[in-house]
């Protein structure tokens, strides 16, 4: 016993000191391949980062861009890291400050994130190449919002700090098969739609495929407070271009109208707990006719349901949640800032465009003629539509820091019932008019 | 130990059954993972997590190990858990010698020092080590990691081993002293291969604790060339969107060296907790 217990502390002490070895010498290596490549990459090496999944829309689309680039730039080589969505979002600040930041990243947009970087000086003013290249004739008022932040870094004005490439919106999945057999219509109308929700619950299935515990409840929740609403006031509401009256007849209608569907049993009381992933599993599976939700489903939807027919269409109403996707920004400290912009470039052209819309994104700049596939056709006419009506009304989250988790619990207490309406407008009220007096409105 | 003994007593059965249940409750999140690790993505959104997969899908898996360059993310964690174990026990060793034999003046407040600084969050680090290490010319290297679990693992190890070599058999020190022997001979000749089952447990926790690491490596460790599994596994998790099979695949091979590193390593594991028992 003892022996071989000397044995192995042996072996593991010979094998740790091989790797302290192995470690020095690599290092040496890597610290001298890393000053070499910093030398040459002044010129040659255009570093991107981005979070998107190779095989997504976004993904393939500036895959192409990347090619593109290094046909049209001989002699720059693109480095591309892909990064997780959790290490952009949490380290973004400290790398941009430091010599390590990219020269082109995909960031998120809105206040909290692309507004506080360029308050703090972190981002690169791309004003003048948007009106140089044009970009700001490509896309629309509504897909400017988030691409322009004042000095303290509100949305909506100011000057341009990133380029959105793709569009995204919350529109009404549905199960075909499930409205056939239900003998239920499209619905055009608001009307239609809540009778077919009715014909639903008759016959004894939960209609809405919902998710208490994230995102897709408090997203309903807005659209029925869009129902009332008009652009003024998503204006008030999400730019601070006027004050909110959360017990006026938009939140509290939505917040009643909620809690009636709830009891009507057009959305299951079980769901206050469900996350997203579970809401979009059970549509998959066939469970629900109906799911709210946002066009990132998309390319899921149509890579994984095999066992049914299934189609979008939008919300009954003008308006929706949605937006621009992410964008690029050029950190203040890239090296190669017109090599940059060259590529923002490069994705906004209609090749690149068109890619994106063929393999199931939006894309803000396409060709509508060069997409061939119907089910990405009508997803993208649907948005253009959206996008025409002045439709895009962004997303509930944004006013606030943590306004997130303050609509999540808000809403599942009006799933579960235990506040009654009223109340829980007085809670989501708080934290907003907080967040307004923080920033001096 | 007679076989009667063994199986004469139901209260034995009684904590063996108890063992066999917790056993398996601690199990079935693995199992869970396994099962999907195997499943297309078709399969799963149909039949959802606890489905049986139909066949053998190792698409996610092998998909997942060129998406990230897994083999490099190997290396990379093997490396940083390695040097930081290694050193980590030194620090500690060297450390503890001057405390718990040496007995320095003011060791009882240094060494309520090292816990409190084992008690700090790692959130509140972040910023100070950034500076630092940045400043340092550090940021974003694999050193940088190393040196800082060497400082955070060591404190731990400072207190624990002080503790225990405080109670080391002065008769033997004094012995060696006697004998003529220097305080590097004795530490080298005496306290270090008496201690060494408590040091190869160090040894061992610290390696997984380290590789287990998650926040620090995620914001020192910016260049994909330097990341660790765990935060190469972060890749996975999107904004909305979530891919559980390859999630599921890419927990395997996370959670597999490390299950493999404690296995060749848990004899000397168990040993070296007996060890003390005994004494």
């Amino acid at each position: 016993m003892v022996r071989l217990g000397r044995s192995a502390a042996v072996a593991a002490l010979a094998a740790a000191v091989l790797a302290l070895g192995a470690c020095g010498g690599n290092d040496g290596k890597s610290d001298a391949g890393g000053a070499a490549g910093g030398g040459s990459a002044e010129a040659k090496t255009l570093t991107l980062w981005h979070y998107e999944t190779g095989n997504s829309a976004m993904g393939t689309a500036w895959a192409e861009a990347m090619k593109e680039f290094e046909a049209s730039h001989p002699g720059v080589k693109v480095k591309f890291e892909e990064k997780g969505f959790e290490q952009i979002q949490k380290t973004a600040g400290m790398v941009l400050n430091s010599d390590e930041a990219p020269d082109i990243m995909e960031y998120n947009k809105g206040n909290a994130t692309a507004g506080l970087l360029s308050k703090q000086g972190l981002l690169t003013d791309l004003t003048e190449e948007a009106t140089k290249r044009g970009w700001d004739k490509l896309l629309s008022p509504s897909l400017q919002t988030t691409a322009k932040y004042d000095e303290r870094g509100i949305m909506g004005s100011g000057k341009w700090f990133g380029v959105p490439n793709y569009g995204e919106y919350v529109m009404v999945y549905y199960n075909k098969d499930m409205f056939d057999k239900a003998g239920v219509k499209v619905p055009t109308t608001f009307d239609e739609f809540t009778a077919a929700l009715d014909t639903f619950t008759k016959k004894g299935t939960t209609p809405i495929a919902m998710a208490g515990a994230e995102y897709p409840a408090q997203q309903l929740f807005y659209l029925l407070a869009l129902n009332k609403a008009n652009r003024a006031w998503i204006d008030s509401f999400e730019l601070y271009k006027g004050k909110v009256d959360f017990h006026g007849p938009e939140f509290r209608y939505a917040a009643q109208t909620f809690s009636d569907w709830v009891k009507k049993g057009y959305i299951a009381k079980n769901s206050a707990g469900m996350k997203a992933e579970d809401m979009g599993v059970a549509f998959i599976g066939g469970k629900f006719p109906i799911m709210v939700s946002g066009s990132w489903w998309f390319g899921r939807m149509q890579e994984e349901i095999k066992d049914f027919k299934w189609g979008s269409f939008l919300w009954p109403g003008q308006f929706a949640p949605g937006s621009s996707g992410n964008i690029w920004v050029v950190p203040e400290k890239s090296k190669n800032k017109d090599l940059a912009y060259d590529f923002i470039d490069i994705t906004m052209k209609k090749e690149v465009q068109n890619l994106l819309g063929n393999s199931g994104g939006i894309p803000v700049a396409a060709d509508p003629a060069a997409i061939t596939d119907a089910q990405n056709k009508e997803l993208i006419e649907n948005f253009n539509k959206l996008s025409t009506q002045d439709g895009l009304a962004f997303y509930p989250d944004w006013p606030a820091p943590g306004y997130y988790d303050v609509l999540v619990s808000g809403v599942q207490e009006l799933i579960n019932g235990d506040k009654k309406p009223e109340e829980v407008l007085d809670e989501i009220a708080q934290p907003y008019n907080d967040n307004l007096a923080d920033i001096g409105n | 130990m007679t076989s009667d003994r063994q199986f004469g007593q139901p209260g034995r059965w009684a904590v063996l059954a108890a063992l066999v249940l917790l056993a398996a409750v601690m199990l079935v999140p693995f199992a869970i993972v396994t099962l999907n690790a195997f499943k297309s993505p078709a399969e799963y959104s149909s039949g959802g997590p606890l489905s049986l997969p139909h066949g053998l899908y190792l698409d996610g898996i092998v998909a997942f190990w060129q998406r990230v360059d897994f083999g490099l993310k190997l290396w990379n964690s093997l490396l940083i858990s390695g040097v930081v174990a290694v050193a980590a026990v030194l620090l500690s060793v060297l450390n503890a010698y001057a405390l718990g034999i040496g007995r320095v003046r003011g060791r009882l407040w240094l060494l309520v020092l090292f816990l409190v600084a084992n008690t700090l969050p790692q959130e509140a680090l972040v910023y100070p080590l950034y500076y630092l290490a940045k400043q340092a010319g550090l940021y974003d290297s694999r050193l940088a990691v190393i040196l800082i679990f060497t400082v955070i693992q060591g404190a731990f190890g400072t207190y624990l081993l002080s503790s225990v070599l405080g109670r080391f058999p002065r008769g033997i020190l004094e012995a060696a002293e006697l004998d003529g022997a220097s305080r590097w001979r004795i530490l080298w000749g005496i306290v270090v291969p008496i201690s060494r089952p408590t040091l190869m447990v160090l040894l061992i926790f610290f390696f997984i604790w380290t590789w287990n690491e998650f926040f620090l490596p995620m914001v020192f460790l910016i260049s994909n060339d330097n990341q660790t599994v765990p935060v190469a596994l972060g890749v996975l998790q999107g904004e909305k969107m979530m891919d559980a099979t390859m999630s599921s695949a890419s927990a395997l091979l996370g959670i597999v060296p490390a299950v493999a590193f404690f296995l060749i390593f848990q004899r000397t594991l168990t040993r070296g907790i007996t060890v003390g028992a005994i004494k």
